[in-house]
């Protein structure tokens, strides 16, 4: 008849072949081979002539041609191995992470995530680790962590770059209305009621992408909840997010809303980004990694960065700082076929070589201690960094259980943005969400 | 998820079937447009609100990106082609072309055949176990297929398959097959029975009455099951995306975020792009509008 | 047709079926009673997975938000949709040198990916540099230009009108069939006896169409309970802003690749699970419903 109930008069039948399904399903299950006991089976080929291939994967797709380059010299140096570098869509590369470390034609050396969002790759067996082969002593501590399991402590990655958040601001802009980068916190307000009055847009911010919130957090207002010291405070449970000085710190956020585009929660980061390099907001915060974007979209704009400098109400001694943490870590995948050629890849992803052409190529701050970058503003990074440095502390510390810290973080500023919920209220959700799975260390 | 989508039109189309007792082709004497005027003027206008975002993609592929940037939303002026160039030199996009091609159309002719043999059995034989596989089928519309990627992944893993156009080509395949089977069993349903039992006595085989006749009279029907599974395997970027690995195999919207993360603030590349991923569609169901058309209607007037 | 001769023409269909769908779905659902260590399958693990979806956070928030949005994305859809869609299909049969073309154009949406689709209403609906509120502050209405997909009082209605606005060519189509297939004396029998257009429409035409708004609604049901592409290219994995175009494949999509957690793949699974039973529970009553709607009608 209609077929309505041609639906209709097969659902129950339907039901039955469900059950029945689910009956099979037992057998099936039995037989089908647990993803983790398929035979090992990396891509690296092996050529005739005893030549190895080691496969690399990234989610830079804008620097596969710079790996390329580097790894040429690697090439050169070895002339057993040749390196396929294979880069994927950031926002999809969990994805494929997750299926290439599981089964046939994944990558030898793949870039994985760092500090808590390493830990399933790990807590998985997909990773070889790396102790008593690379070595990392002498390496900044916070970049350390970015590499280690949580459980056992090893070493499964070496670090890339270290990233650092900060103020960049357009210098042409600042001149023209006679400012300059500001030391205090009045002159840092002073700039953005003038270039308010101007009719800049005194900082963009892209609100609708709740990921750029917890560095928007950072940049404008880490001082303002003590840096590193409240690192170790709120680690050691001392401290918590409900802490007046945190609080404060989100409140400080809600009051500079009024120097962001308007409607903020419904501009997106890349809108942010071209207000920015179309020259019609004055400053954004932004990462290290950002640095090349803005060159690259506006090659005929004078680009200036500064610290914030501590909101009032800071805690005592609290200085302007820079947050930083280590990404784009490389490891070698379990399933490598040539774990012994790929572990001496990534050992010489530890060398001073490697790390300056990281610099140089990829525009990043290499995480390799000593290595100077060329670009001036990235050298005066690392430089803010080496000098007054702070842990990103919700990525480097409170990724380590789900909800994140950045993803409540980043929701709640959302929400103060919206006028849904005051700091006080944003600051309890995180504290909230966090204890769910976060254990102070005393 | 598509396929419950695409299904949206077709299968609705069948409901009313029965219940119209013997339609009277259209009504070849509509005295006058309901509505009148204002009412033309609000199907144009609505007309204008479906295609003015993907004019303007077409007009903003055309233009410079430094042009872009300062304004979003300006008219080419003078148009360049530059980025074309660009984006099929660059972007690999003659291979992800033949990848998408011979995968969407090996899908597309593997479901439809398939699913056409199933459903005329479907149809016609009387045995219980008929009824039982039909809800099988049928139940295939409501399994959101993209949340067993995992399992997917680690099947093709141990089928070797990975890297495979011919694996991603069946899996698209068999996807499809609940909705097309849903389509043309209903179809097959209207035709009159006694076109088989004519053919019986001329002596044809089940496969010859099927194939000589039975097909043929539900051809409408098939080119808008083809046009409709066309289109989301076409677009489909997340398959692709983990079970291939070589960019010599990718398919066009895999390409597509390639090229998307190589040209992050490349905007004009980046609309390129999208206008040569979409006008084959747009050229395709143009050609076929017709026969779905007709497809429709065939199925409502039996 | 015979018993044998029927299923060697079934064989292939259900051959590639079983093995590409129906036995990855079933693996799915299988990996949901187990313990995980990333990859790793570990011991039978009961309804550990499921318990911990009602339990834990951030499923006890974002789960129920996220199966609302669904329902809000259905209803919402199946109003707006059935409404346009047959208002224009009975607006355009009585056109027919025009139909074909117009019926063209309102498909045309369709054919872009929905990826495609959000990145181009996501700029024309910027509050910094989007047309639409230039042109609504530019008409005067400076109290509609809205940061649309900024607010979560309109986001999701936002991404419910663009799911409408692509799919629109749907009901257009179908009910333009439909209405192809009213008899045109029974309409023609009301006007004689002295029935308006809008009283032949509500008591003759409406009624006949219910089946087909029937079946609509159902695929309407089950379309917007699986709804993932639209929402990620608008709202990303994390359905901005603050949550408010989350939805459960979503919230799957998180939980199983951008959470980290170990254990992702069973609770995803068990997320899976749940779709599946929410999908065909609903999909069960509609059906149930409607049948029952059609007994009174035709009786």
């Amino acid at each position: 008849m209609t077929f309505a109930p041609r639906l209709t008069g097969s659902s129950r039948p339907a039901r039955r072949s469900v059950l029945a399904i689910a009956a099979l399903s037992g057998a099936l299950v039995v037989t089908a081979c647990s993803p983790s006991t398929t035979g090992t089976s990396g891509s690296g080929g092996e050529g005739g002539d005893g030549k190895v291939t080691l496969t690399v994967w990234s989610w830079r797709v804008e620097d596969q041609a710079a790996y390329t380059r580097i790894f040429d010299a690697y090439e050169k140096a070895h002339p057993d191995v040749t390196i396929d570098v294979k880069a994927f869509k950031a926002t999809e590369y969990n994805k494929i992470l997750a299926t290439g470390l599981a089964g046939a034609n994944g990558p030898d050396v793949p870039q994985v995530r760092s500090y808590g969002q390493l830990q399933g790759t790990v807590a998985g067996k997909s990773l070889l680790p790396l102790d008593g082969k690379v070595d990392l002593s002498g390496w900044d501590d916070n970049v350390v962590a970015s590499a280690k399991g949580k459980e056992d402590g090893k070493t499964y990655s070496v670090p890339l770059a270290r990233q650092t958040v900060q103020m960049f601001y357009n210098q042409g802009l600042f001149d023209k209305n006679g400012l300059k980068a500001p030391t205090t916190w009045a002159e840092f307000i002073a700039a953005n009621d003038r270039l308010l009055a101007a009719g800049v847009t005194p900082i963009a911010v892209g609100a609708k992408d709740d990921w750029t919130l917890p560095i928007v957090h950072e940049v404008l207002a880490a001082p303002r909840f003590g840096g590193k010291a409240f690192q170790g405070e709120v680690l050691s449970g001392k401290k918590t997010f409900t802490d007046p000085d945190w609080v404060g710190s989100v409140q400080v956020v809600g009051e500079l809303a009024k120097y962001m585009p308007k409607n903020v929660t419904g501009v997106a980061q890349t809108d942010a980004q071209t207000l920015f390099s179309a020259e019609r907001a004055a400053m954004i915060p932004g990462g290290s990694f950002d640095l090349s974007v803005f060159q690259k979209a506006n090659p005929g704009m004078k680009i200036g960065i500064f610290q914030v400098p501590p909101a009032p109400g800071s805690p005592s001694g609290s200085t302007a700082t820079t947050a930083g943490w280590a990404d784009g870590n490389f490891a070698v995948s379990a399933r490598s076929k040539h774990p012994a050629e790929a572990t001496e890849l990534v050992t010489w992803m530890t060398s001073k070589e490697f790390g300056q052409m990281v610099t140089d190529d990829i525009k990043q701050i290499s995480a390799v201690p000593g290595v100077e970058p060329t670009d001036p503003l990235l050298k005066q990074m690392s430089d803010s960094y080496a000098s007054s440095g702070s842990p990103y502390l919700l990525l480097t510390d409170f990724r380590y259980g789900a909800p994140s810290g950045t993803d409540l973080l980043g929701k709640g500023l959302q929400e103060l943005l919206l006028g849904s919920k005051d700091a006080a209220e944003v600051s309890q959700d995180l504290d909230a969400g966090v204890k769910t799975w976060f254990k102070p260390t005393a | 998820m598509t396929t419950a989508v695409v299904s949206t039109e077709a299968p609705g189309e069948a409901s009313t079937t029965p219940v119209a007792p013997r339609p009277r082709r259209r009504a070849p004497r509509v005295n006058r447009p309901v509505g009148g005027a204002g009412a033309g003027v609000l199907l144009w206008g609505y007309a204008a609100l479906a295609l003015v975002p993907l004019l303007l993609m077409v007009s903003n592929s055309f233009r410079s990106n430094a042009d872009l940037i300062t304004d979003p939303l300006g008219l080419p002026a003078p148009p360049t082609t530059s980025s074309y160039a660009e984006a099929w030199t660059t972007g690999n996009f003659a291979t992800y072309f033949g990848n998408s091609l011979l995968v969407t159309v090996g899908a597309v002719a593997v479901s439809t055949s398939v699913a056409t043999m199933a459903a005329y059995a479907l149809a016609r034989a009387r045995s219980r176990i008929f009824r039982w596989l039909e809800s099988l089928f049928l139940s295939g519309l409501m399994l959101p297929i993209h949340l067993a990627i995992l399992p997917i992944f680690y099947l093709f893993d141990g089928l070797g398959l990975i890297d495979s156009r011919l694996g991603l080509m069946l899996m698209y395949a068999a996807s499809g097959i609940p909705f097309s089977v849903f389509v043309l069993t209903t179809f097959f349903r209207q035709l009159p029975e006694e076109l088989e039992e004519a053919a019986a006595l001329d002596g044809a085989t089940s496969w010859q009455t099927f194939w000589r006749i039975m097909v043929p009279l539900v051809r409408p029907a098939l080119a808008t099951v083809a046009v409709f599974r066309f289109v989301p395997i076409w677009n489909d970027f997340l398959f692709p995306l983990v079970l291939l690995r070589r960019e010599d195999k990718y398919t066009l919207p895999v390409g597509l975020t390639t090229f998307f993360g190589e040209n992050a603030t490349n905007y004009s590349a980046v609309f390129a792009g999208l206008v040569i991923t979409t006008i084959p569609l747009i050229v395709l169901f143009l050609v076929a509008t017709k026969q779905i058309v007709a497809g429709l209607t065939a199925g409502m007037a039996k | 047709m015979r018993r044998r001769t029927g299923l060697v023409f079934v064989a292939p269909a259900l051959a590639l079926f079983a093995v590409f769908v129906l036995y990855p779905m079933v693996t799915a659902f299988s990996y949901a009673f187990f313990q995980w260590q990333g990859t790793t399958r570990g011991a039978f693990a009961g309804l550990e997975n499921f318990a911990t979806l009602f339990t834990k956070a951030p499923f006890t928030t974002d789960l129920p938000r996220a199966v609302l949005h669904n329902v809000l994305f259905f209803v919402g859809t199946l109003l707006i949709q059935n409404t346009i869609g047959l208002t224009i299909a009975y607006l355009l049969h009585s056109r027919p040198r025009t139909r074909r073309m117009l019926q063209t154009l309102y498909a045309m949406p369709y054919l872009v990916s929905p990826i495609v689709i959000g990145y181009l209403w996501t700029l024309l609906l910027s509050p910094t540099f989007g047309p639409v509120n230039t042109l609504l502050t530019g008409l005067g209405l400076e109290s509609w230009a809205l940061p649309w997909l900024g607010d979560p009082k309109t986001a999701l209605w936002v991404v419910i009108l663009v799911s409408v606005w692509q799919w629109i060519g749907f009901p257009v189509l179908l009910y333009g069939a439909a209405l192809g297939g009213v008899p045109e004396e029974l309409t023609e029998a009301a006007r004689v006896d002295g029935a308006s257009n809008r009283q032949a429409f509500s008591r003759i035409t409406l009624p006949l169409l219910v089946p087909a708004v029937g079946t609509v609604s159902v695929l309407t049901f089950i379309f917007a309970m699986e709804a993932f592409a639209l929402p990620y290219a608008f709202g990303g994995s994390t359905g901005n802003p603050a949550g408010a175009t989350d939805f459960v494949s979503l919230l799957f999509y998180r939980t199983a690749f951008d959470s980290g957690a170990a254990d992702a793949i069973g609770s995803s699974s068990a997320l899976a699970t749940l779709l599946f039973l929410l999908i065909f529970g609903g999909a069960y009553v509609a059906t149930a419903v409607l049948r029952r709607h059609e007994r009174r009608i035709t009786a």
